[in-house]
């Protein structure tokens, strides 16, 4: 097992970085927190690099890249907090069409013209068994009617992936619904960079993209594991940056006529942060090339990464504000954009201790009735 | 990255496995007459260690007359692997295969190399590391044992302590001072000293579990006189020497830790399967979170371990080599803690014999045990000290 980024691989993730360090400048993201800007200048200059492309199969006219590249770019997003579009249109919507076949919408996706998320969340929780949503089925077409909350950058979605439940079968399904028929609630929140919105689908006509039956549940997995390792690998990329900016900090601020990260109690600080950051990115690029590769154990180590991204995200906001000292706890120091990002991320496509629960039933170590 | 390793790579594991078939010592007598101590090296393991020197499997990544056949690191790595997952030991003396016999290759003479480090290689005699004293554990520099020239002599007076082996090893890679003027770090010297020599009294230092078998021991130096030509590499440059032992393997080491990890992280799956039923199903939850956290540490550590390993391959610097040091041996005391908290009174018992204490789990025996690495070899607060200062560039106190 390998687990370093191939020459190739590095230099498109240096190049992912510095190209972000010029568009998506700490500036622009207080814009998004500040003056409700979407992004949409960016998302443009993302078109322009191609970055839209870069997973859409060379079938459809993309780069035809592996989900490894679709991870470094979710890392480097992260690292950025940059406004979410690109991150849920790459790692989510586009996987859904991946896997349904979609090459007509995977070519507007190439371009830039079709940005999209998935919708599959309902009350906070990220499993199947919780869906209420339904898709009707008359003729060959479905409609759809239910809720979703916290989608995605849902602010800036052309298309949603949306999970439904056929009430017939009992089973559920993955639908493309527009944007346009569907009533969209953005709700800013703690980081509006993430452009989240509740969507409601009334009777939403919905093209079907993954047959509500016995294999669309292992189908789905398809999706939602990327989706799950990229949010994970986004969010340590948040948290590198959270302890870059920390450490340098530790390094320049003195008290009692010494830099503070002369100080041993910080010191260890820092050894145990450098660790969890170390220890989550091993387990997301493990994760990323298991699913680069198709691996049998895929969704075990998504799980794995997305539990670690948890771990990493509690030290790294709590130590990462906590020895910035008073500047941590203001608004005016960038510090907080990153903080928010890591945080916001642990309830998004599922917690950490959802993730380990669903491990301890791969394990065998929970017995049914413990659901 | 990439999940498998490349098919020259496998060709060669295959070949190991082969003549590991037929090569390896038997169950039977590696079960009646095991290792006591970590220079003990019954018959068994002196044959075994002599038919894998012969045929180049001790360290492959040595000259075929050093017992290797040239491999690369990648090769070393699946062989360990592979004789890990064999349940056999690569040695019963791994100080003296691990920092020893590279450190006398490095730094000693071609007679000192005869005399001491191929007897080692080839399973004829085992030795012990001198360093640790009394008012020198962390802060090693502060070694006072004392050696001076007395003619063509050596005469050596000082106190060691934690020396792991010492009542079984032939001879001490033994440090100690040779200009007491010197800076600290300047004066300090290597000598190999035969056990045997007089002067030279070994006390057995019962330890914290299985007071029956101890391994550590005191070592007592009243007068104990060893030829001139003793002293390892130049006088005075033990210092440096010492980095560089310490360092050496040091790619390596973490796979055995984790290896080991992997191992009882499996015993601790089947264990939790054997008592999970009879819990609550509230304390089911509590003790499969317990198990899983573990599980994911497991995983974590192989990644950031192969990680770690891919840049040393590429000629990079690996900062992972102390951060897996901490993070391993703290990893297994944690495993052996839960282990042991969910074991219900079958936690308080104990087994005997040192074979029997590494194989144990659910004892919290076992998990004072695992102290034993997250204090020798540099303990996790100085790990910790490391990281900071080298890898992240901390100001020192
Ligand atoms: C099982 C085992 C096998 C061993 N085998 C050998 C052997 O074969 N040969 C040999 O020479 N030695 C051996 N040792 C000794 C080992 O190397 C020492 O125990 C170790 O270096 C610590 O020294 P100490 O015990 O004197 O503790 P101390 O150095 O006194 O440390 C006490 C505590 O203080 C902490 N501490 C010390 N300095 C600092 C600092 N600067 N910052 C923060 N915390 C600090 C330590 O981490 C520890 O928690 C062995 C020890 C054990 C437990």
């Amino acid at each position: 097992m390998d687990l370093e980024l191939s020459d190739e691989q590095a230099e498109l993730r240096d190049n992912f970085r510095s190209v972000l360090e010029d568009c998506c400048s700490p500036a622009l993201v207080r814009a998004a927190y500040e003056e409700s800007d979407d992004g949409d200048s960016l998302w443009r200059q993302q078109v322009e690099l191609g970055w839209p492309s870069l997973a859409v199969p060379e079938t459809a006219g993309g780069l035809g890249y592996g989900f490894v590249e679709t991870a470094l770019l979710a890392e480097e997003l992260g690292r950025a907090a940059a406004p979410a579009t690109l991150l849920a249109t790459t790692s989510q919507l586009t996987p859904a069409l991946v896997e349904a076949d979609d090459d007509e919408a995977l070519a507007r996706v190439a371009t830039g013209s079709l940005r999209g998320t998935l919708a599959l969340s309902e009350k906070g929780r990220f499993d199947l068994d919780s869906v209420a949503t339904t898709a009707r089925r008359q003729g060959e077409r479905w409609t759809v009617t239910g809720t979703k909350d916290g989608v995605l950058a849902g602010a800036t979605a052309d298309l949603f992936a949306v999970a439904a439940r056929d009430p017939e079968t009992g089973f559920v399904g993955l639908f493309a619904i527009e944007q346009t028929d569907a009533k969209v609630e953005r709700r800013p929140g703690l980081d509006p960079a993430l452009l989240l919105a509740d969507v409601v689908f009334t009777s939403s006509p919905a093209r079907l993209l993954i047959a509500p039956d016995a294999d669309a549940e292992a189908r789905i997995a398809r999706i939602t594991e990327p989706a799950t390792v990229a949010l994970a690998l986004h969010m340590v990329g948040a948290c590198r940056n959270i302890f870059e900016q920390t450490l340098a900090y530790a390094k320049i601020r003195k008290q009692y006529d010494r830099v503070i990260g002369s100080f041993q109690a910080l010191k260890h600080r820092f050894a145990d942060m450098y660790l969890e950051v170390e220890r989550a990115t091993a387990l997301c690029y493990f994760a990323a090339v298991s699913i680069a590769e198709d691996d049998p154990e895929r969704g075990e180590v998504a799980h794995l990464a997305k539990a670690a991204a948890g771990d990493c995200q509690r030290l790294l906001a709590e130590d990462g504000l906590q020895l910035h000292g008073g500047l941590g706890f203001t608004w005016e120091q960038d510090l907080h954009f990153w903080l928010k990002r890591a945080k916001a991320g642990e309830v998004l496509c599922g917690t950490s201790a959802w993730h380990r629960t669903a491990l301890a039933r791969r394990l065998g170590l929970a017995s049914e009735g413990d659901a | 990255m990439k999940l498998q390793f490349d098919d020259a790579t496998l060709a060669f594991r295959d070949e190991f496995l082969a003549w590991l078939e037929k090569n390896r010592p038997a169950a039977e007598e590696m079960e009646t007459d095991p290792a006591v101590s970590s220079a003990h090296a019954p018959d068994w393991a002196r044959r075994w260690a002599r038919r894998m020197f012969d045929a180049g499997w001790l360290v492959p990544g040595w000259a075929p007359e050093l017992g290797g056949r040239n491999a690369g690191a990648v090769e070393t790595l699946v062989y360990l692997e592979a004789l890990t997952e064999a349940g056999v030991p690569r040695t019963t003396n791994p100080q003296g295969l691990g920092i020893i016999s590279p450190s006398i290759l490095d730094y000693g003479r071609p007679d000192q190399v005869e005399e001491f480090a191929m007897p080692v290689l080839r399973g004829e005699l085992t030795a012990c590391l001198g360093m640790s004293e009394p008012d020198a554990g962390s802060d090693l520099a502060n070694l006072k044992t004392a050696a001076v020239r007395d003619g063509d002599e050596w005469v050596l007076n000082g106190q060691k302590v934690w020396t792991s082996g010492a009542a079984y090893a032939d001879f001490c890679f033994l440090f100690c001072r040779t200009d007491p003027d010197a800076r600290k770090h300047r004066g300090i010297s290597i000598i190999l000293v035969p056990m045997d020599t007089p002067g030279l009294e070994v006390k057995p230092l019962k330890e914290i579990v299985h007071p029956d078998t101890p391994d550590l021991a005191e070592v007592f130096l009243d007068d104990v006189r060893v030829p001139i030509e003793n002293l390892v590499g130049e006088e005075n440059d033990g210092w440096r020497m010492a980095n560089g032992s310490l360092a050496h393997e040091r790619s390596m080491v973490w796979l055995d830790s984790v290896l080991a990890i992997e191992r009882s992280m499996a015993g601790l799956l089947d264990h939790a399967k054997a008592w999970m039923p009879a819990l609550t199903p509230a304390e089911r939850a509590l003790a499969a979170d317990d198990v899983v956290r573990l599980y994911i540490e497991t995983k974590a550590l192989r990644a950031l371990g192969y990680r770690g390993f891919a840049r040393f391959v590429k000629g990079g610097n690996a900062p992972e080599q102390a951060l897996m040091k901490a993070y391993s041996s703290e990893t297994s005391r944690d495993l052996a803690r839960i282990a042991s908290e969910w074991n219900g009174t079958d936690a308080l018992h104990t087994t005997s014999g040192r074979s029997n204490r590494r194989r144990a789990i659910g004892g919290i025996e076992g998990y004072f045990n695992t102290f034993g690495s997250t204090i020798s070899a540099g303990s996790s607060e100085i790990q910790r000290n490391i990281i900071a200062e080298r890898v992240l560039g901390l100001p020192r106190e």
